[in-house]
């Protein structure tokens, strides 16, 4: 099996938007929650499978202002907590055994 | 750029939330005790009535829409329901947790198997009021202390999360030593929440039998003083007794020393509740709070919950309380407290007074020390 690159969120994390662009990523099998800054909540709702870190990172700067240079690396490890936490996971390749 | 917010989740809360983030629900107006401080029953703003499941599965579809996290199911005794495993799915199926509110006599394997099961639970909170059947029962009724304990052993059995709460009242206030030796150290739970009897529902025909007079509210404050110190953060409250003579401690400091007034202090701020749970009672009507009955708002499944939530003008004043000022009760008049005072919980100055934006006299430091009480 193999990995692909386009990180998918767990469907059974809720994304609770309360204040403006604020909002809380709610785990209820865990119980964990933490709170989203507006650039997290738009990751959060571009990670259905379709696009490469890059292609956020790319669709981030057409969106928001004053990105940082380290853009890249925050996505990476916004992404990287999120899997380690179940709320995110890759898509697997079937490999054949034949 | 932050992606993820370095605020606590709980100083979100100052403003009103899109959706609420809790609900309270009144699963059943069922109960199989009648215990003499019921909050519940004897209230003539209640429509003892129940609504069938197909109506909460409907509501618990609406819930997960508007993103809820948890679900916290009281009464009545909500095992008594016969369909509360199908309930409980409901509210998982929609992404959510929940915590259960019970007397603790019903419970048995097969549904705290189906709890444990469905990983959900926040906790199941079982009400304890005696370390024997003596101080239990006077309250509850014969059998209720014995039926109450084995559902906490079941509850233990299966790895479910208890709370157990203590009311305070005349018939266990003595006890107060050997109920916390008796739940901390024979039962081995890790901590347990205490509260007094309050003037409502039932609790307003029994008051004269069960509510703590001045000396008997002195004694439970000094005992749960010594029993906190020696159970170190093992025995909570956030109202009675135990939290009294830590406020209380505190205001009469802080009004010794001629502090500036508290933050949340001269202000009816005693409830911020509303800012992110509402309430639904059995019969389906949607209210601020489960303390609040006669406040209807809505009702499920016919009114919008997030039109209520956002744009109902009962909550939405309800939500003002915090503007008004303490200073403006004649009931206030003189006292040196109030700029630490809270006003305290709108439900209790509902029965005692007749007015929701009034402060309640029930958790008055001023009116206590006026009767005969002491700040310890």
């Amino acid at each position: 099996m193999s990995s692909k690159n386009k990180p998918i969120a767990n469907p059974l994390v809720v994304l609770r938007e309360e204040f403006d662009e604020w909002a809380i990523l709610f785990d209820p099998d865990s119980g964990n929650a933490f709170g989203l800054s507006p650039i997290g909540v738009f990751i959060w709702k571009l990670l259905d499978g379709n696009y490469t870190i890059e292609e956020i990172l790319r669709k981030i700067n057409n969106n928001f202002e004053d990105v940082s240079e380290n853009a890249k690396e925050d996505i990476n490890n916004f992404i990287k907590q999120l899997v380690e936490q179940g709320m995110v996971g890759y898509e697997m390749n079937r490999i054949d055994k034949n | 750029m932050s992606v993820q917010s370095t605020e606590k989740l709980d100083s979100l809360e100052t403003k009103i939330m899109k959706t609420p983030r809790g609900v309270d629900i009144e699963i059943t107006s069922r109960c199989n005790l009648r215990c003499k401080y019921c909050y519940y029953y004897d209230n003539p703003d209640v429509n003892y009535y129940d609504l069938p499941k197909e109506e909460w599965l409907k509501f618990f579809n609406e819930l997960g829409k508007c993103a809820v996290m948890d679900v916290t199911l009281a009464g009545g005794e909500p095992f008594i329901r016969k369909d509360l495993p199908i309930i409980l799915e409901g509210i998982v199926n929609n992404r959510m947790r929940f915590s259960i509110l019970s007397n603790g006599t019903l419970i048995d394997d097969k549904i705290a198997d189906f709890i444990t099961n469905t990983g959900r639970c926040n906790y199941v909170q079982v009400s304890i009021d005696g370390s024997s059947p003596k101080t239990h029962d006077s309250c509850r009724g014969k059998g209720s202390f014995d039926k109450a304990v084995h559902g906490i052993e079941i509850l233990q059995k299966y790895k479910i999360p208890v709370a157990v709460r203590v009311t305070i009242h005349r018939y266990n206030v003595y006890d107060l030593e050997n109920i916390a030796k008796f739940l901390l150290e024979d039962l081995g739970l890790s901590s347990f929440g205490t509260n007094s009897a309050g003037y409502l529902g039932s609790c307003r025909i029994n008051a004269n039998e069960v509510l703590l007079n001045i000396k008997e509210r002195q004694f439970a404050m000094k005992t749960l003083k010594k029993l906190s110190e020696k159970y170190k953060g093992r025995i909570s409250a956030t109202a009675g007794p135990l939290a009294e003579v830590k406020m209380w401690h505190e205001m009469e400091r802080a009004r010794k020393q001629k502090d500036p007034p508290f933050s949340y202090g001269g202000y009816l701020t005693g409830c911020g509740g509303t800012n992110s749970k509402i309430a639904i009672r059995a019969d389906g009507v949607i209210t601020p709070c489960n303390m609040l009955p006669h406040m209807e708002l809505g009702r499920i499944n016919k009114d919008s919950l997030i039109d209520v939530w956002q744009k109902n003008p009962i909550l939405n004043n309800f939500r003002q309380r915090h503007k008004i000022s303490l200073k403006d009760f004649e009931f206030c008049n003189g006292c040196p407290y109030i700029p630490y005072c809270t006003g305290n919980c709108p439900g209790l100055a509902y029965t005692l007074t007749g007015k929701v934006n009034h402060p309640s006299p029930d958790a008055c430091l001023w009116r206590f020390i006026k009767n005969g009480g002491k700040i310890i």
